[in-house]
């Protein structure tokens, strides 16, 4: 045997092991490191998209989740009116007023949209932090939503304002709507900012929502442009699960006596985030509007 | 008059971009933008919308209380906004959209900070990559 040429494959194999362990060791540490950084996850505006090679498929008859605008954070502001029909002179973007309809939104005076006026002469609810009402809250910053489902109801968590809604898929019966309310087992029933919200699964991926028994006119409106909404509407909502990353969110008006013919104001395509993700408090306060109106908004639109 | 002066003075370039927001867009005057030198007197991290207060000199000597907006803070976030971006005494650039009115009030477009940093426009920061 030729020990000493031995010995020195033992020490090339000794220096190659912990020459190893020690890129291992590095390599560990920084990923450890890295990982640990971000104790908060933040919303991912910039996943990857999906393709076939990275889909899987979807979970059946479930939607929960946190879910983001795929279109990215600006997607879901809807700052013009409703994402499918904004207030932009583009006359494909009517909405089919009846006359009743017409006369509420001429004495809406909104800052966006076609109709938009100075700060200083707007009455917009949402300026006094009023409560947005059903549908407005879809109409409005919809960036981030977490959805959580058991067997009787889904949830619906709404980022701006910390708002949430009931959807009952139990297989309750859709109130019947009437004039200042709904009437539920007999019983007359007050109408709500959230209005009463029923859903059925129609396949293994859609749940189509109902709801109705929304609150009045005169307290609420549809969308930032001012059109209006009225307590007869009668709101339509799909939630499709298009895989296990995406979900279509999409809503049909119907108010009679605010339109002629039911539209469709929403089709978003939302993305999966991680379950560990927390968007930024965004929080309506009244004190801090009034700041904000007094320092900026009134000077900015003094004549 | 002054603050009209102020604003051609401060008039470093023309850009056009689309000040679309939740609040008051009748009051701006479209792509029409002023980079502001000055020191920031109060920033104000809240809803509806953030506000930079900056004073800026005019090549007079006088000095003009400027007013600026942002988004919210949960939109300006993911662009880099934080509460301790500006502090009072900070020497900071600011390009910003102007009121139609002449008022010196103004929408941030994109900000320079005292260590340099650049905040930019929160439509490229929160979008998906493309």
């Amino acid at each position: 045997m030729d020990f000493a040429k031995d010995g020195k494959m033992l020490n090339r194999v000794c220096f190659s092991i912990i020459a190893l362990a020690a890129v291992l060791t590095v390599w560990i540490g920084t990923s450890a490191q890295n990982t640990s950084k971000v104790t908060w996850p933040e919303v991912d505006w910039h996943k990857a998209p999906i393709t076939a090679q990275n889909r899987k498929p979807a979970p059946k008859r479930e939607i929960a989740g946190s879910w983001s605008t795929a279109e990215g954070a600006n997607a879901g502001t809807q700052a013009k009116g409703v994402q499918l029909k904004p207030s932009d002179g583009n006359p494909e973007h009517d909405v089919p007023f009846t006359p009743h309809g017409l006369e509420v939104f001429k004495t809406h005076k909104p800052t966006e949209g076609v109709n938009l006026v100075p700060v200083s002469q707007q009455n917009d609810p949402r300026n006094l932090c009023e409560p947005l009402g059903f549908p407005r809250w879809n109409h409005y910053t919809l960036r981030f939503a977490q959805i959580f489902q058991d067997a009787a109801k889904v949830a619906v968590l709404y980022d701006y304002d910390n708002r949430w809604r009931t959807i009952w898929i139990d297989g309750r019966p859709l109130p019947k709507l009437l004039d200042g309310g709904v009437e539920i087992d007999g019983q007359f029933r007050e109408d709500r900012w959230m209005g009463y919200s029923v859903g059925k699964w129609l396949d293994d991926d859609t749940l189509e929502v109902q709801t109705v028994g929304t609150m009045p006119e005169d307290l609420v409106w549809l969308d930032n442009a001012g059109r209006p909404i009225s307590d007869q509407a009668r709101i339509t909502e799909r939630f499709r699960r298009v895989d296990d990353d995406t979900l279509e969110w999409s809503e049909t008006i119907d108010d009679p006596k605010m339109y002629t013919k039911p539209w469709d104001a929403l089709k978003f395509i939302m993305r999966l985030q991680d379950i560990h993700t927390e968007e930024n408090e965004d929080i309506c306060s009244p004190a801090l509007y009034k700041q904000y109106l007094d320092a900026f908004g009134n000077a900015s639109s003094k004549q | 008059m002054k603050n009209k002066l102020v604003i051609l003075l401060a008039l470093g370039f023309l850009i056009s971009l689309p000040l679309s927001a939740h609040h008051g867009s009748a009051s701006f005057a479209d792509g029409k933008t002023a980079v502001l030198k000055g020191t920031v007197t109060k920033w104000i991290y809240a809803n509806p919308h953030l506000l930079l207060m900056l004073d800026v000199k005019s090549e007079n000597g006088e000095v003009v209380h400027w007013i600026l907006e942002t988004q919210s803070p949960t939109v300006m976030y993911p662009a880099g906004y934080r509460k301790d971006s500006f502090k009072p005494g900070d020497q900071v650039t600011v390009t910003a959209g102007l009121a139609k009115n002449g008022e010196p009030v103004g929408r941030i477009v994109n900000a320079v900070l005292a260590d340099g940093t650049k905040l930019g426009d929160f439509r490229a920061e929160s979008s998906p990559a493309r």
